[in-house]
């Protein structure tokens, strides 16, 4: 089928248009473009581009000083377990950003300007989830470091840290779509920035990232044990000390693809359709 | 495949009814535009100008009747009508936190423009809209009308045969809108085709080649802005009366003005006559308020309002044209 050539009074011509619906390689090139845009926002603005850098410093250095002292687990130094068990956490704080950035779009003419032009519209979560990869790539870094420094120590050498790095960010993407679909389920800025943040306190505490699952109140434990935050924690310490991963990494695997997907696929849609 | 005569209409829409809940934005909304018309569509708020905006620029879209942009069907062909428009909206569709120069990139090349080509078009629209100096700063330091100048310029990226403009002089100071009036008639001149909606009458007057009048979800008038001044009835003479004694001076101008044409408010020591006669009614009513001696505050001749144009064009075509635009 070929259209009409349009030839555009304007201040320059239209010459044909573009096909239809764009397709993957739209996707591609325009959620790169989206994320450059997150991430020049981040490299041109002090303030946002701090935060991110510090909170993974901050808390490992709180947790581990007021935890330490109050517990000890089998096995091994405490420190040595909780530290991955904050890695997560960190994770777990960082991903709201994701729902709350979608969300303050959608509510500016920004989101208008997004959907009126001729781009991938799922570029604008894409785009926006391939800029926090990288903030969580670059906070993974910033922790193995930090913690190298506290004592914590991979002793699975070059592949156990790069499954560290992999775990963390894949777990924080995943976060991060549930996080976007629930941020525009909601819509309005202000109860999003409550209501994504609220459910991460029982999900970051009710898991074995600062106490193994039996060391928690009994009717807290068989939650402990589904929560995807014990399975991210779990396979964190197995790729440091070289343990048995098979089990922790398919319960993880297996959340992330959920937590992902599902969310994801709606999220996309709800976006498009927004009015 | 799309035919010629199609393509030469940049807006056609047929019968257009939109609902939100129960309430009714549209009613069955009848619009032409052809090229290189700037066209306004002129209503109070609440007349379903913005829900008419969104669903010409693929943001909603319309429960029933047929909407074309460029010959393009706007549900069955959504990316090529977004392929030739440019929408400035009611809100500025740029990121605060990036530079000027960076947002107009950034939407350029989502608009589909390669990197040079994006870049140069960027230069070149901030130089022509006065954003030179200024495209290097983050938009959060930018004055409200450099927002505007440069959200135009965004909507600009990629050339679009026609631009939608959602009220683009609201909450602008006046200096600011004489500049985006500037650059607007500067588009028109260069044949862009437009389409703004205003709540104000003589912007509409002032540059539309054509205007619609919008009101609860109607087209109740449409035409170049001659017909529709000759159509929302004569000047009116404004009188502010210095004291109490609107009764008194309602009575002294009986004899000269017919009860239809005087309208009295008490309460602001106002009244309004139609001026048929034009300046000399004016001179008339200033002769009978002083012949009995009623003082006056202030006297002027103006149009209509928007107000008074409203309610001449609703009476005026009630019952010819019950909707759609007679054209």
């Amino acid at each position: 089928m070929t259209d009409a050539r349009i030839t555009a009074a304007g201040p320059g011509r239209i010459v044909g248009w573009r096909s239809e619906r764009p397709g993957a390689g739209r996707l591609a090139r325009d959620s790169l473009l989206i994320a450059g845009r997150h991430l020049r926002v981040l490299r041109g603005n002090l303030g946002r581009l701090i935060y991110p850098l510090l909170q993974p410093v901050l808390i490992l250095v709180l947790f581990v000083s007021v935890l330490e002292n109050l517990a000890s687990v089998s096995g091994g130094p405490y420190r040595q377990f909780l530290i991955p068990g904050i890695m997560i956490e960190n994770v777990v704080l960082t991903a709201p950003i994701t729902g709350l950035a979608l969300v303050r779009d959608a509510d500016t003419g920004l989101a208008d300007r997004f959907r009126s032009l001729p781009m991938s519209r799922s570029a604008v979560l894409v785009g926006r989830l391939l800029s926090d990869a990288v903030v969580f790539f670059v906070q993974a870094l910033v922790m193995i470091g930090v913690s190298y420094l506290l004592g914590f120590r991979v002793h699975t050498g070059l592949p156990g840290l790069v499954g560290i790095v992999a775990v963390a960010v894949a777990f924080g993407i995943a976060l991060g779509v549930t996080c976007a679909w629930l941020a525009l389920l909601i819509r309005d800025v202000e109860t999003a920035e409550r209501a994504l943040f609220f459910p991460f306190i029982p999900l970051a505490f009710v898991s074995s990232a600062y106490a193994p699952v039996d060391r928690l109140a009994g009717w807290l434990q068989p939650l402990a044990r589904v929560n995807p935050v014990s399975s991210a924690a779990a396979v964190l310490r197995a790729l440091a000390d070289g343990g048995p991963l098979a089990a922790s990494a398919l319960q993880l695997a297996a959340w992330t693809a959920v937590l992902a997907i599902v969310p994801g696929v709606l999220a996309v849609r709800r976006w498009q359709a927004s009015p | 495949m799309t035919n010629a005569d199609e393509a030469e209409l940049a807006i056609e829409a047929r019968g257009v009814e939109k609902s939100f809940g129960g309430v009714q934005a549209l009613r069955g909304v009848d619009l032409t535009v052809r090229p290189g018309m700037l066209a306004a569509l002129l209503g109070p708020n609440g007349a379903g100008k913005t829900t008419l905006v969104r669903i010409l620029a693929t943001l909603l879209r319309q429960d029933c009747g047929t909407v074309r942009v460029l010959g393009r069907d706007v549900l069955a062909r959504p990316y090529a009508v977004r392929s030739v428009i440019g929408l400035t909206g009611q809100y500025a569709g740029l990121d605060e936190a990036l530079p000027g120069r960076d947002n107009l990139v950034l939407i350029g090349r989502l608009a589909g423009l390669g990197r040079r080509l994006a870049r140069q078009r960027a230069a070149d629209l901030a130089e022509r809209f006065g954003l030179a100096a200024a495209a290097g700063r983050s938009v959060r330091t930018y004055s409200c009308g450099m927002r505007r100048r440069l959200d135009l310029a965004a909507s600009l990226m990629n050339r679009p045969a026609l631009l939608i403009l959602d009220e683009p002089t609201t909450g602008l100071d006046p200096g600011s809108r004489v500049e985006l009036w500037a650059a607007l008639r500067e588009l028109r001149e260069a044949g862009t085709t437009m389409l703004l909606t205003t709540q104000y009458l003589e912007e509409a007057d002032r540059f539309a080649d054509a205007v619609h009048v919008l009101d609860h979800g109607v087209i109740i008038a449409a035409g170049t802005a001659a017909d529709l001044k000759a159509r929302a009835g004569a000047q009116v003479v404004d009188v502010l009366l210095a004291g109490q004694g609107a009764a008194a001076a309602a009575e002294a101008l009986r004899a000269s003005v017919a009860p239809s044409d005087l309208h009295v408010d008490e309460a602001s020591r106002r009244l309004t006559i139609v001026a048929r006669d034009g300046l000399t009614t004016l001179l008339t009513t200033a002769k009978l308020l002083e012949a009995d001696g009623i003082a006056v505050a202030d006297i002027v001749m103006r149009q209509p309002s928007l107000d008074e144009a409203f309610l001449a064009l609703t009476s005026g075509i009630s019952g010819t044209q019950p909707s759609g635009a007679p054209r």
